[in-house]
């Protein structure tokens, strides 16, 4: 699935084959291209007039936007999640997969039915504190063994944390964020002085 | 059943073959992975030092890799520019592919012609046992179509070049051409795999740098241990391919970190503070054959073009999960020595053994042999039944040894491209 300069596969096609993917029981660190296809096709939208929404309502896009600035914020080291169009991003893969686009929708109709019994507010209005708060609950509740009534909420958030950090950390801003620093052009490759005396000092510790 | 030839015969072979396409790599001397004609390594990646040094102690070497990457230019093809982009084609050769540095020079010279966008149906035979003829369907309009040919050299990979063999099904060969032994589609062999990964807390705060190099690993391990055989219970052995460094963040690089930090900005510090600590070790071992796997048509599945796809059955031994368990005690042992956490896998196996087929190192289905009763091919990747036909893909290993097979299909295709033309100047052909 690569795009040669003829384009062989249609942006529209690597779009849905990752979409796809990202429900198969396979899935792993796989297609670094097709993520850049997604951005590049919300980048361009967004260049041009706005970006459209392809299947989630401007609710639920409003709400998985703040859930994308909670799961990823800025902070001194780089932007939010929502600066990545992780929200886009969830958007366009959504629309090529409609066991996604339940998975979305069954969730945010959760995750505001849960604030409302909370706070008696759906999940946007509620405050930060609020908001917060829920999804402390959620990460508490994954990392506890058997079933409570948060586990559809639990499994939802995996989706959106998973998805959001994907969208981040594939776009430009978040693969400056770990300082991720190569493809690149070299003319030889050599490992700087610093870093060969780093794992000097580790090889002595063995 | 052995190889019908030595690794004598095809030694000179491997010397043109990477003299030919470019191989980095260093005299070692070691018995598993002879020495052969090499472009200079680049140096380690910084995390392979700290690996080469914990594997030194366990007592396994750990050696500049040999890989079909130029460190210099070669034959009009320049050296690698380390962008580490290898999987999605190399735009200058740098990175061998046959492609490239075969079937491009050769159209250049004006004596090849390339058919594309064309199906291999099926191959007609004279009576006398020669080939005539390939029947082959164009893709574009979908016409059947016919080519004459003196002698036929069928490559389409080891599976591929068996479903044609047995789909040419003729009354001087009711079971398929050149397929009197019974042997085309048998004895089919993967890779046998096992992959562990670990973070090493030990290389955070590295200074970071572009850890790219030359796509993939620097380093790895050749079998180390063929004179314990007997106390190790399996045949043969594996080679370990390392993973790690500072790579391009994708789809699913720090789910992990997600899983096991929250949210907010603890994941982000825990992203930033664990990139490029992970290491991997891939084990690629030899797969002794065996008559449970095999590839056979399909007696109820076409394709869009009408021909008859293949079916499969495929089985590991004891020899290939024993090997893997080996695999998994060595990468555990590799990973304690050097402080690191291993990540769990997610079974799939008891042994953990990959799905065969998934290493796509599929090979064996059409074999070489002295015995024309349980061979297909000669030592030239020639035919027993049919003079004018060879085989010069994976399908005529006896064995799968644990090296990846495209420089021993290359070094064996050039020996039985020499042979081929002497047998022609002779006009036996």
């Amino acid at each position: 699935m690569t795009l040669a300069d003829g384009a062989l596969v249609s942006r529209r096609a690597v779009l849905k084959q990752l979409a796809l993917a990202v429900t198969s029981a396979s899935s792993g660190v796989f297609n670094l291209e097709a993520a850049r296809v997604v951005h590049a096709l919300a980048r361009e939208e967004r260049q041009t007039g706005g970006y459209e929404l392809k299947v989630l309502t401007s609710s639920e896009f409003a709400t998985v936007s703040r859930l994308a600035e909670l799961i990823v914020p800025a902070d001194a080291g780089g932007g939010s999640g929502v600066d990545a169009g992780a929200a886009e991003f969830i958007d366009l893969l959504c629309s090529q997969n409609d066991v996604l686009v339940d998975i979305y929708q069954r969730g945010l109709r959760w995750l505001d039915a849960m604030m409302r019994r909370r706070t008696g507010t759906r999940f946007l209005d509620a405050s930060e504190v609020d908001q917060t708060e829920l999804l402390d609950a959620l990460v508490e509740a994954g990392r506890s063994v058997g079933a409570s009534e948060l586990t559809a909420g639990v499994e939802f958030f995996d989706w959106v944390r998973r998805m959001t950090v994907d969208a981040y950390y594939t776009s430009p801003i978040g693969m400056a964020d770990p300082q991720y620093q190569g493809n690149a052009v070299l003319t030889r490759f050599e490992v700087p002085q610093e870093a060969l005396r780093f794992v000097a000092r580790r090889i002595e510790e063995l | 059943m052995n190889w019908p030839v030595s690794y004598e015969d095809i030694a000179p072979y491997y010397d043109k073959a990477e003299a030919l396409i470019g191989v980095t790599g260093s005299h070692e001397g070691i018995r598993s992975a002879p020495d052969g004609v090499f472009l200079d390594p680049p140096p380690p990646k910084a995390h392979e030092l700290l690996i080469k040094a914990a594997s030194e102690r366990l007592g396994i070497p750990c050696i500049p890799n040999r890989r079909a990457i130029l460190t210099r230019p070669l034959n009009g093809r320049p050296a690698c520019h380390y962008c580490g982009q290898c999987g999605r084609g190399c735009r200058t050769a740098s990175n061998y592919s046959s492609s490239q540095v075969q079937i491009f020079p050769a159209m250049e010279t004006g004596r090849l012609r390339v058919i594309d966008r064309a199906m291999a149906r099926e191959i007609v035979t004279d009576g006398n046992g020669q080939v005539t003829d390939v029947i082959y369907i164009d893709t574009t309009t979908g016409q059947e179509r016919r080519l004459r040919c003196r002698v036929l050299v069928l490559a389409a990979s080891a599976c591929e070049s068996a479903r044609i063999l047995l789909n040419s099904k003729t009354s001087e060969f009711p079971n398929g051409v050149a397929n009197s032994s019974g042997v085309v589609g048998r004895f089919l062999m993967d890779t046998v795999g096992y992959g562990l990964s670990a973070r090493l807390p030990s290389l955070e705060r590295m200074p970071r740098y572009n850890s790219d190099g030359a796509g993939g690993a620097h380093l790895y391990m050749p079998w180390w241990d063929w004179d314990r055989q007997q106390a190790l219970g399996f045949p043969r052995g594996y080679h370990i391919e390392i993973g790690g460094g500072y790579r391009m963040p994708g789809i699913g690089s720090f789910a992990g970190v997600a899983r096991e930090s929250g949210y907010g900005v603890d994941l982000k510090r825990r992203a930033r503070r664990e990139f490029g600590t992970t290491v991997s070790f891939e084990g690629r071992g030899e797969m002794i054959p065996n008559n449970a796997s095999y590839c056979e048509i399909d007696p109820d599945t076409v394709d869009r073009w009408g021909i008859p796809v293949l079916r499969f059955r495929f089985q590991w031994s004891d020899y290939e999960r024993d090997q893997a368990r080996h695999m998994a005690e060595t990468f555990r042992a590799l990973i304690g020595t050097m402080g690191g956490v291993v990540r769990e896998p997610s079974a799939r196996d008891a042994s953990g053994i990959s799905v065969g087929g998934s290493i796509i190192h599929e090979v064996g289905t059409a074999r070489m042999g002295k015995d024309p009763r349980n061979s297909v091919l000669n030592g030239f990747c020639q035919a027993h039944d049919v003079p004018n036909l060879f085989v010069c893909d994976g399908a005529s290993f006896v064995g799968n040894p644990d090296k990846n097979p495209t420089l021993t299909i290359n070094a064996l295709a050039w020996r039985a491209s020499e042979y081929m033309a002497e047998e022609m100047r002779r006009g036996n052909l």
